[in-house]
């Protein structure tokens, strides 16, 4: 993380994490609410590599675990496991396109959403709904609402720290 | 030297002359005058017409002054209707928690939701009251729709609930109609899912759903929701409904947690 620092990205984690806290509830479409913790995640590890996404991915899922009811733990996991794999993506597919960005952060919030299920239904006695009925009704809309707030959100990302796709060693 | 008589003739005679003048004045002095008037008129018609503008243009700049002060006041009074709004609506859904406070037959503590899970797993909400203002854990807790959820984590001055729309929530419920009972959890997407449902229960859309009262949390018979889907998953010895909850957990604002 040469061209941004730590602690500045720990700050836009902080802030993703007050706005998912807060505000981000009111905003659900089809009971489905973005996850601004997944965008960011997937930028750092998309634009900076597989180390810094898995070291923001756990940060990230950290600071989930403080302030979420879940098992404690779990997010550290999921988080982590997701910003490594979008660190994984980084040399694969051509960043600059707004596509492509939107399909890697529905495919990381696709990801981290089935991991959670499958260690939440490891850790739970019990799961009323099955995983087909969660990929529906939870996994799609989720992903595809976080995937489109993702581009602005990238966009304004890039601009501020100036990446571009030639930056392969920041 | 004039004699007496002479001074009162000349006095006479100018007094004649000067009456004659004053008759005539009128067809003397009047054609003189118009033809003045008429020469002066356009020089006169321009400064009548320039100070006529001045005049007309003077309350104008007056009137902007009054004009702006005016939309100054508009704009205040806007914002203050603005600033109001939320008072007003606060007022409504108070007097509503306190209508509804008379209402239930047990004693409950009001508290404000300040804060909501993060993940997009969980479903719970952070309140501003805690074991300093009398909560307790595992208690229920209400808003003037219905069940919200319980609590399951109590600080001194705050406290977390455990939405019913979590998938790790389970409340014995029953549907109103039929009294058939069932166990209903949550679901990621804010709707809950009733399980266990009998496969003869003709349990329908629209039933509403209330809590069984079979533990010592909930409460009997508080509304959960409205049945809004049923079906039966293959492989399964029941059937299931899917639960809109009366209360909007999304827009959830004030709760009433139970003592």
């Amino acid at each position: 993380m040469r061209k941004i620092g730590r602690i500045r990205v720990y700050l836009i984690l902080l802030l993703a994490l007050l706005v998912n806290a807060t505000v981000l509830d009111h905003f659900r479409i089809f009971g489905a609410r973005p996850d601004l913790m997944i965008v960011c995640v997937t930028f750092f590890g998309l634009f900076l590599g597989r180390a810094a996404g898995l070291e923001t991915g756990l940060v990230a899922g950290l600071l989930t675990d403080i302030f979420s009811l879940d098992y404690f733990g779990i997010n550290l996991f999921v988080y982590g496991a997701t910003g490594f794999l979008a660190g994984a993506l980084k040399t694969s597919f051509v960043k600059e396109s707004k596509r492509t960005q939107a399909l890697i952060v529905f495919l990381c919030t696709a990801f981290s959403m089935c991991l959670h299920f499958s260690l939440a239904s490891a850790f739970s006695r019990s799961i009323g709904f099955g995983f087909m009925e969660y990929l529906t009704t939870c996994v799609m809309p989720a992903g595809v609402f976080t995937s489109v707030i993702s581009v602005p959100i990238f966009m304004k990302l890039t601009e501020m720290y100036n990446l571009r796709e030639e930056d392969d060693l920041l | 030297m004039h004699t007496p008589k002479r001074k009162i003739f000349t006095a006479l005679a100018v007094a004649a002359l000067l009456a004659v003048f004053i008759i005539n004045s009128k067809t003397i002095t009047s054609p003189g005058r118009t033809n003045i008037a008429d020469t002066a008129n356009a020089p006169l018609r321009a400064i009548h017409g320039l100070s006529s503008a001045i005049k007309r243009v003077i309350p104008f700049a007056y009137f902007r002054e009054e004009n702006a002060r005016l939309r100054g006041e508009i704009d205040l009074l806007k914002r203050k209707l603005e600033e109001s709004r939320p008072v007003l609506d606060e007022n409504q859904r108070l007097k509503g928690i306190l209508g509804f406070r008379k209402e239930i037959p047990f004693t409950t503590i009001p508290a404000e939701v300040i804060g909501r899970d993060p993940s997009n797993w969980s479903n719970s909400v952070i309140i501003d009251k805690g074991a300093s203002s009398g909560i307790r854990q595992s208690k229920a807790v209400l808003s003037t729709r219905g069940l919200v959820g319980r609590l399951v984590e109590v600080g001194r001055y705050s406290s977390r609930i455990l939405l019913i729309t979590d998938p790790n929530s389970k409340v014995g419920v029953v549907i109103d109609r039929n009294r058939q009972g069932g166990i209903l959890t949550g679901r990621p997407d804010g709707k809950c899912k009733m399980i266990y449902i009998a496969l003869d229960s003709d349990a329908a859309k629209g039933d509403k759903v209330v809590t069984a009262g079979l533990s010592a949390v909930f409460p009997r018979g508080i509304l959960v929701g409205e049945v809004v889907e049923v079906g039966k998953e293959p492989g399964r010895l029941y059937k299931y409904a899917i639960v809109k909850t009366s209360q909007d957990m999304s827009k959830l604002e004030e709760v009433l947690c139970v003592k």
